[in-house]
C-alpha cells in the first residue's frame, strides 16, 4: 500500500480546523501521515495545533502521527499547499485537504487510494463534495475557452446518489485531491502563477499535459463547507477570483479552444419541456464533451408549426454559453434536430435532419423536406425503415439517442412504500397514443384490492379539451380489483426521475407507438424490470433478455389528434398478454430482478448520451472527409 | 361578598385548573395523533382552517380530488412519495413491515 500523505492547509478559523481534524481522525488513516499547515493564522489556530502535535496519540492519527507545519504569514493557497508537499514523505501520494471539510465516511482514503492505483495513468482523484445541507456541491468541473470560468458538475441539486463509480473529468476543485507520486514527480506543485482560484484546473490540465487522467471516484462523498475558510470579503475574492482568471485565460484558453476537432450548427428546440428539447439538452453536453463545438439556435418560433419565442435561459451554464455563442451566417455543417416539416430552417452548407417519428410511416412534408437535406438521421431502424417506405431518396442514417447513467442508475436513492406493496409504475401524456385505458382497466382487473401490489401513475396533461378525472370514470374501475394511484400534472425535476422509477418495482409502458421512448430507458438504466410494447423505436434497446415485450396483436390505424399520423398505423398491444406479463413479473420476481439488473449494465455500457455523441462525431468525421 | 369561604372559592378555581389541564391533556394527545397519522397536506390543511383560513385546493392522488387543470405543479420526488404513501396508511393499520420486492 503506497503511503498517503495529507496536507491540510488551515488559516485562522480554527472551529473549523478543529471539527476537520476531529471527524478525519475517526476514520480508517491506515498508510497515511497527517501534517497540518497552518498559513500564518493569527486567532488561536497555532496554539491549538502546538498543543494537539504534542498532546496527540499516535495510534488515533496512525503511524506518522499528526504534524505541523508552520508558516509566518498567509502564503495563499498555492504556497501553503507547497510548503506541505515539500515536507511530506517524499515517496508518498499527497491528499491535498481543505480545513472546511467533514469526514463521514470511514474508509474514504482507502477508496481514494483504491480508485488511484486502478490506473497507471490516473494521476488525480477527486470525490464528490456536498455541502452540510445535503446539497452536491461538486462532481468534478470543466471549463469552456468562451467564458474561462470553471464550473462544478451536479451544483446544489438534491443528493440523490447521482454521478457514482468511476469517470473521467475535465478537472476536480482541490477542496479534496489525491495526487499520486509520480504525478508529482512528473510536474511538480501547484503552479505558482495563482495565488488562490484556478489553480486547481491549471493542475489537472498539466497533469494532462504530462498523460495523467484526472479523474472523480463518486464513491467517496465528503461534506464541504465551501468558503467556510476564507468567508467574509467578498470584495477581496472577487478580485483574487479575476486576477487568477485572467492569467488561466492567458495560459489556456488558446488550447483549451484548440481542442475542438468539429463545429457544427445545431438548429432544434432546448428550453421548452418536450421529448426534443430534452434530448437536445443532453446531446448538445455530450457533443461538447466529444470536442464537438456546437453553435445552438432556436429552430421554431413565429412563422414555424410551433410559434412561440424561446425562453432565453436554460438554466445550464453549458448550454446557455453554447446559445450565446456566435453563429456563421452559412456554417459547413449544420444539424435541425425536430419535426421533419422544420428541416427547411437548416441553414448550413451541408444539411442534415434528424427525426424521429411514433407510426410506422412519415408524413409527405416531411419526406418532401427530408429529400432536400444532404443526409437524414433518425434513432432507431424502426424509423429509417418507415422513411424508406415514405419515400426518401436521401442516404439515412441510425442515430441513436441515450440516458444519463450518472442520473439514472441502480444506486439512486429511492422513497419505496414503507407498507411494502408491489408497486407497477407508469409514466405517460394522457393520450391515444400511450393508451392509458388498456392499463388501468387491465391491471384493475387482473390483480385485486386485497393483494399487496398497486399501480401508480404518473400522468400529465396539457390539453384542455381532455377530461382525464372524466376518462377514468367511465372506466368503472372495480373498487375491488387492482390498486391504482396517480401523480397527475406533477412536474418533477428531471435529474429526480430516477429516484421515482427507483422507488417502483416494475415500469409499464403500453403505448401504441414510440419514437424513442426515454422513460422506458430511464427505467431500465435504473434497474427496473419493464414492460413495453413490442412495437416501435424501442426495439432498438428492449429485448427478452432484458426486459418483458409486450406483444402486439397487430397493426391498426393511428387515430389520433396528432396530424402527423393520419394515413399511418401503429401497434394494437395484446391485453390477455399484458395480464399475463403483470402477474409473471408480480409472481417471479426473482426472475424480473434478474432482467432487471441485465438492463442497468446493458444501458450503461450500450446507450450513454455519450455513446450517441460519439456516433455522432464519427458521422461528422466521414463528413469531412 | 358571595356568601362562599375562601376555602371553598380556592377548591373551586383548583377543580377548574384540573379541568383545564385534563382538557389540554386531551388535546395534546389528539393533536400528537393528527401529526402522526395525518400527511403532511393535510396537517397543512388542518393548520389553516384552525387559523381561520381557506383550506387548500385538494388534489394529488385519486381523481376525486382532482381540479382538472392543465397546468403542472412544481414537486420534489420524496416528499410526493412521502405525502403518498401516508396517505395509502389507514389509521388503524398495523406497524409497517419492510421495503417491497427485496429492493
Amino acid at each position: 500500500m503506497r503511503k498517503a500523505s495529507l496536507i491540510i492547509l488551515a488559516w485562522n478559523r480554527w472551529e473549523l480546523t478543529a471539527r476537520c481534524l476531529d471527524t478525519l481522525r475517526r476514520t480508517d488513516l491506515e498508510g497515511a501521515e497527517v501534517l497540518v499547515v497552518d498559513n500564518g493564522s493569527t486567532d488561536e489556530t497555532p496554539c491549538r495545533l502546538a498543543g494537539l502535535e504534542a498532546a496527540t496519540d499516535p495510534a488515533g492519527w496512525g503511524p506518522a502521527g499528526l504534524r505541523v507545519v508552520t508558516l509566518p504569514r498567509n502564503v495563499g493557497f498555492v504556497r501553503g499547499n507547497n510548503a506541505g508537499i515539500a515536507v511530506a514523505d517524499p515517496a508518498a501520494d499527497i491528499v491535498l485537504l481543505n480545513n472546511d471539510l467533514e469526514f463521514l465516511q470511514r474508509d474514504w482514503l482507502q477508496r481514494l487510494r483504491r480508485c488511484a492505483h486502478s490506473a497507471p495513468d490516473i494521476g488525480v482523484v477527486g470525490c464528490r463534495l456536498v455541502l452540510p445541507s445535503g446539497s452536491l456541491l461538486h462532481a468534478g468541473t470543466y471549463i469552456l475557452p468562451d467564458t474561462v470560468w470553471g464550473q462544478q458538475i451536479g451544483s446544489l441539486e438534491k443528493d440523490i446518489g447521482q454521478y457514482p463509480g468511476v469517470y473521467d473529468v475535465e478537472g476536480i476543485v482541490f477542496a479534496c485531491a489525491y495526487l499520486k507520486r509520480e504525478l508529482i514527480d512528473a510536474i511538480g506543485g501547484l503552479a505558482l502563477d495563482f495565488e488562490s482560484y484556478f489553480e486547481d484546473t491549471d493542475y489537472c490540465l498539466r497533469a494532462r499535459e504530462a498523460g495523467f487522467r484526472t479523474v472523480l471516484c463518486g464513491d467517496v462523498t465528503l461534506v464541504h463547507d465551501e468558503h467556510g475558510s476564507t468567508r467574509g470579503d467578498d470584495g477581496a475574492l472577487m478580485r483574487l477570483f479575476q486576477g487568477s482568471r485572467q492569467i488561466f485565460r492567458k495560459k489556456w484558453g488558446a488550447k483549451l479552444e484548440a481542442r475542438y476537432r468539429h463545429r457544427l450548427l445545431w438548429q432544434s428546440i432546448m428550453n421548452f419541456p418536450s421529448g426534443y428539447a430534452m434530448s437536445c439538452r443532453e446531446l448538445l453536453k455530450a457533443l461538447e464533451d466529444e470536442r464537438v463545438k456546437t453553435v445552438y439556435r432556436y429552430v421554431y418560433g413565429p412563422g414555424t408549426v410551433f410559434s412561440p419565442s424561446e425562453p432565453e435561459q436554460s438554466g445550464d451554464y453549458r448550454l446557455n454559453v453554447i446559445s450565446a455563442r456566435r453563429s456563421p451566417r452559412r456554417p459547413a455543417v449544420a444539424v435541425v434536430y425536430g419535426q421533419g416539416d422544420i428541416f427547411a430552417r437548416n441553414r448550413g452548407r451541408y444539411k442534415i435532419g434528424y427525426t424521429m417519428l411514433e407510426v410506422d410511416g412519415f408524413p409527405r412534408d416531411w419526406v418532401r423536406q427530408a429529400n432536400r437535406m444532404d443526409e437524414v438521421w433518425v434513432p432507431s431502424a424502426f424509423n429509417r425503415d418507415g422513411f424508406l417506405r415514405s419515400g426518401l431518396e436521401r442516404p439515412i442514417h441510425v442515430m441513436p439517442l441515450g440516458v444519463d447513467v450518472r442520473y439514472f442508475h441502480p444506486g439512486i436513492v429511492s422513497y419505496p412504500n414503507p407498507a411494502g406493496e408491489y408497486l407497477f409504475f407508469s409514466s405517460f401524456e394522457w393520450g391515444e397514443r400511450k393508451e392509458p385505458w388498456l392499463l388501468l382497466k387491465t391491471f384493475n382487473d387482473e390483480f385485486s384490492a386485497s393483494e399487496p401490489v398497486r399501480l401508480l401513475c404518473k400522468i400529465i396533461n396539457r390539453d384542455p379539451e381532455v377530461r382525464v378525472k372524466e376518462e377514468i370514470r367511465r372506466l368503472c374501475l372495480k373498487p375491488s380489483g387492482g390498486k391504482i394511484s396517480y401523480l397527475f400534472n406533477l412536474e418533477f425535476p428531471h435529474y429526480q426521475l430516477g429516484s421515482l422509477y427507483r422507488s417502483a418495482d416494475c415500469f409499464v409502458g403500453v403505448s401504441r407507438g414510440e419514437g424513442w421512448n426515454m422513460p422506458l430507458m430511464e427505467a431500465m438504466a435504473c434497474g427496473l424490470p419493464t414492460i413495453a410494447t413490442d412495437w416501435g423505436a424501442h426495439t432498438e434497446f428492449l429485448h427478452p433478455g432484458i426486459g418483458y415485450p409486450l406483444a402486439v396483436r397487430r397493426t391498426v390505424p393511428a387515430i389520433a389528434k396528432c396530424p402527423y399520423y393520419t394515413g399511418f398505423s401503429w401497434a394494437d398491444p395484446d391485453p390477455d398478454h399484458l395480464r399475463h406479463l403483470l402477474r409473471e413479473v408480480y409472481e417471479d420476481r426473482e426472475e424480473a430482478r434478474r432482467r432487471g439488473q441485465a438492463a442497468a449494465r446493458e444501458m450503461a455500457e450500450k446507450w450513454t448520451w455519450q455513446r450517441a455523441a460519439q456516433r455522432i462525431r464519427a458521422r461528422l468525421e466521414a463528413i469531412a472527409g | 361578598m358571595d356568601g362562599h369561604s375562601d376555602a371553598e372559592r380556592i377548591a373551586h378555581l383548583e377543580g377548574r385548573v384540573a379541568a383545564l389541564e385534563g382538557a389540554l391533556k386531551e388535546r395534546s394527545r389528539v393533536l400528537r395523533l393528527l401529526q402522526s397519522q395525518l400527511c403532511r397536506r393535510d396537517l397543512i390543511l388542518f393548520s389553516r382552517i384552525e387559523a381561520g383560513l381557506p383550506p387548500l385546493p385538494f388534489g394529488d392522488f385519486e381523481p376525486a380530488f382532482w381540479s382538472e387543470t392543465v397546468a403542472l405543479a412544481p414537486s420534489d420526488v420524496e416528499e410526493t412519495l412521502t405525502d403518498l404513501w401516508r396517505s395509502l396508511k389507514s389509521v388503524a393499520a398495523p406497524p409497517a413491515g419492510g421495503g417491497a420486492g427485496g429492493r
